[in-house]
């Protein structure tokens, strides 16, 4: 009778203490978004051998989108030891060992006969976390397959870390007076534009149109190239100099600047309708170019002389509202330009002269404080992924112009181009319907 | 032979006397010519030096005309050139005032803050105690809060609300932001940034999508702080508005009222364009 009553009294002091125990929020610590981490570390990811056809390309695709992504960090890179592990473990998921291997996220997957079939596993929760079967098109590591995957990667990326990823892009971009389109991990480089004198390339949402200045038998104009079916049309109706376009974030408006005597002012028009370019700008005389847009597609911001030498501006889309964004100081010949605009619309990215040499700026729109994110070599031209953390830019870093892609939370960088003279790059929105 | 040479014989003499008379008419007649040849060779020539005297003064003139336009030109090109001189240094000056009001409403704002953190804090009063039942204790005084000629003590000054209100409509929060701008008003209606506050209120119901009432206070800031510089663009917004709405006719008089009233604003370069192309 002594020994029953023991007993239930140290199972309900064994219960009360776990209570206390078992109510304390241990995601405290941590962040829960998809997994538990640590703040400030990165996630570690397993991506484990995919068996099927095309596997070690799915593979190696997965693993690189993921790793660059810079959200998390990819654990058994190289595969040998990954593999050993997987291939030890047969059908079954040891957690506790890749908990060991510091893997916090394990993806899985297989390709199908349509696509291929992706799990996600939880280590902490000992579970999957998502799964779901992708649809690829065929055929097989063609243009549109890579794409598709890279699709597959943000889905990933969104279920570990609560953020898409923005691998699934392409960044246009000009070389040798031809818009070239590159995927966002550097491959699938191509031309898309004859031999000419293309410059200043901007994606239209939709990402099937791109818009470009080029030089022609009515001076420089805006030409707006179809990716489906290759054919252009002339988008500026008047003669004269047409640069610097870009599309309104919902594609429906074209902005470009329009030179004449009296300066260049930003114009915009109706796209794809068309009609007579309507001024947004008051320059009197002055040059007013490179426009970018706000994310909600009311605001604008773009160089302008106005004051003297080149600064940044912002104007509401209609033209009011035209206020000096960056610090003007009387006297100073350094200038700044080439603005873009973040797309979660709290910082403008430009290049400013540093000691006589362009590099990568940013600008808070709350308290315009600024912050540097390159030092080495020129960077200028930024544009910004539609992840709001990454800019891609032209830097001389490697001794000629070549295109990089900088982390602007991390500094971390990586080149995306290889072949000299890349220059004034655009980076596309999500291309969940690639053209 | 004697009949006939009597016949032939008067002919024969006149035919002869009247061949002398030819001859010395055809003389005086060649001498008229050759006086005539040189009276128009000699009119010719003074004609010919009058022309080239006349063609040499028409030179002459053409130069100094041509350097007379040339200086013209010269003076036209030199005094556009201190136009635009003027004008950049105008828009430089105005570039450089409006960074130094910036940054003065920065400053006035954490100075006003500052002075808010260093005043004492008054006690709330208790939910019983009404302002009337403190008056009507003996001795007690109304806080400064409840005077209505100042705003309570320890709210927030005009520029420390404008910039705050202003900070939520940049990070997309129309709604806190209008509340601000309204609470600015409503405590400093003479504030020097009331135009600007009223102007703002129309942005963020136009940011919310209630556009009658963005209309109605962008009217407002035309109405009330007409010297205000926020007054042109209110009055532009106001016909873009009108013209979003359909109501084409009272946007093209609010454009005309624009350059009417504010010709030399940006926005009345902005509505003359839209007045060009608007149906």
């Amino acid at each position: 009778m002594t020994l029953r009553l023991h007993t239930v009294l140290a199972a309900l002091a064994a219960v009360a203490l776990a209570l206390p125990l078992a109510a304390q929020d241990t995601t405290a610590r941590g962040v829960r978004i998809g997994l538990t981490y640590q703040p400030g570390t990165r996630p570690g990811v397993v991506v484990l051998p995919v068996n099927g056809a095309n596997g070690d390309s799915i593979r190696m695709i997965l693993q690189r989108d993921l790793d660059f992504g810079d959200r998390v960090e990819i654990v058994g890179r190289e595969g040998s030891t990954v593999a050993d592990v997987a291939r030890q473990q047969g059908g079954t998921m040891n957690y506790p060992l890749w908990r060991a291997l510091g893997a916090l996220a394990i993806v899985q997957a297989t390709a199908t006969a349509s696509g291929v079939r992706v799990a996600v596993h939880d280590v902490a929760a000992t579970g999957i976390l998502n799964a779901r079967d992708f649809t690829l098109p065929t055929p097989g590591l063609s243009a549109g397959w890579r794409m598709a995957l890279h699709g597959v990667s943000d889905e990933i990326e969104r279920w570990i870390t609560g953020t898409r990823g923005a691998a699934q892009t392409r960044v246009a971009f000009v070389r040798g007076g031809r818009i070239h389109i590159v995927d966002s991990d550097g491959y699938g480089e191509r031309a898309v534009s004859e031999q000419g004198t293309a410059l200043s390339p901007a994606w239209h949402p939709s990402g099937r149109w791109i818009a470009y200045s080029a030089f022609g038998p009515r001076g420089t104009q805006i030409i707006v190239r179809d990716l489906q079916s290759g054919g252009t049309r002339v988008a500026s109706p008047r003669n004269g100099l047409n640069i610097t376009p870009e599309f309104s974030p919902d594609g429906s408006l074209l902005v470009w600047g329009f030179g004449e005597e009296s300066g260049t002012d930003l114009v915009a028009a109706p796209y794809p309708g068309g009609g007579d370019p309507r001024r947004i700008t008051v320059g009197r005389g002055s040059d007013n170019v490179s426009p970018s847009f706000s994310p909600d597609g009311r605001r604008l911001a773009f160089t302008s002389s106005r004051a003297g030498h080149p600064e940044i501006y912002t104007a509401d889309v209609d033209g009011a509202n035209v206020e000096l964004l960056t610090t003007y100081l009387a006297g100073d010949q350094s200038y700044r330009s080439n603005p873009a605009w973040s797309p979660d619309g709290r910082v403008v990215a430009f290049q400013s002269q540093v000691a006589g040499r362009f590099q990568i700026m940013t600008i808070s729109l709350r308290d315009r404080g600024m912050k540097q994110l390159t030092s080495e070599g020129i960077n200028e031209d930024p544009a910004w992924a539609p992840d709001g953390r990454h800019l891609v830019f032209t830097s001389s870093r490697t001794g000629t112009k070549q295109l990089f892609v900088l982390d602007a939370e991390t500094g971390r960088a990586r080149q995306l181009t290889r072949a000299g003279g890349a220059r004034l790059a655009a980076w596309s929105r999500v291309l969940d319907r690639t053209p | 032979m004697n009949a006939l040479v009597r016949r032939i014989a008067p002919v024969a003499l006149v035919a002869t006397g009247a061949c002398f008379a030819t001859q010395s008419d055809v003389r005086v007649l060649q001498t008229d010519v050759q006086t005539l040849r040189t009276e128009r060779h000699r009119q010719d020539s003074l004609m010919l030096q009058r022309f080239d005297e006349l063609m040499a003064s028409l030179r002459t003139t053409n130069d100094t005309v041509r350097a007379l336009s040339d200086r013209v030109t010269r003076l036209q090109g030199d005094v556009r050139g201190d136009l635009f001189q003027m004008n950049q240094q105008l828009l430089q000056i105005q570039e450089l005032t409006g960074q130094s009001q910036r940054r003065l409403q920065e400053l006035r704002s954490s100075l006003e803050a500052r002075q808010q953190d260093a005043a004492p804090v008054t006690p709330p009063m208790p939910p019983s105690q009404t302002p009337r039942d403190s008056a009507a204790a003996p001795g007690a005084q109304l806080p400064a809060a409840a005077t209505p000629s100042g705003p309570p003590a320890g709210s927030p000054g005009p520029n420390q609300l404008f910039q705050s209100s202003l900070d939520q409509l940049r990070r997309g929060s129309p709604g806190s932001a209008r509340r601000g701008f309204e609470e600015l008003l409503r405590l400093y209606p003479t504030s020097e940034l009331a135009g600007e506050a009223q102007f703002y209120i129309g942005e963020a119901l136009a940011g919310e999508g209630n556009l009658a009432a963005a209309d109605t206070a962008y009217g407002t800031v035309v109405a009330r702080y007409s010297e205000s510089p926020r007054a042109p663009t209110a009055l532009y917004k106001r016909a873009l508005l009108l013209q979003q709405r359909g109501n084409i006719a009272m946007a093209r008089t609010a454009l005309n009222e624009l350059v009417r009233r504010y010709p030399r604003s940006d926005e009345a370069q902005l509505a003359r364009e839209r007045l060009r192309t608007m149906q």
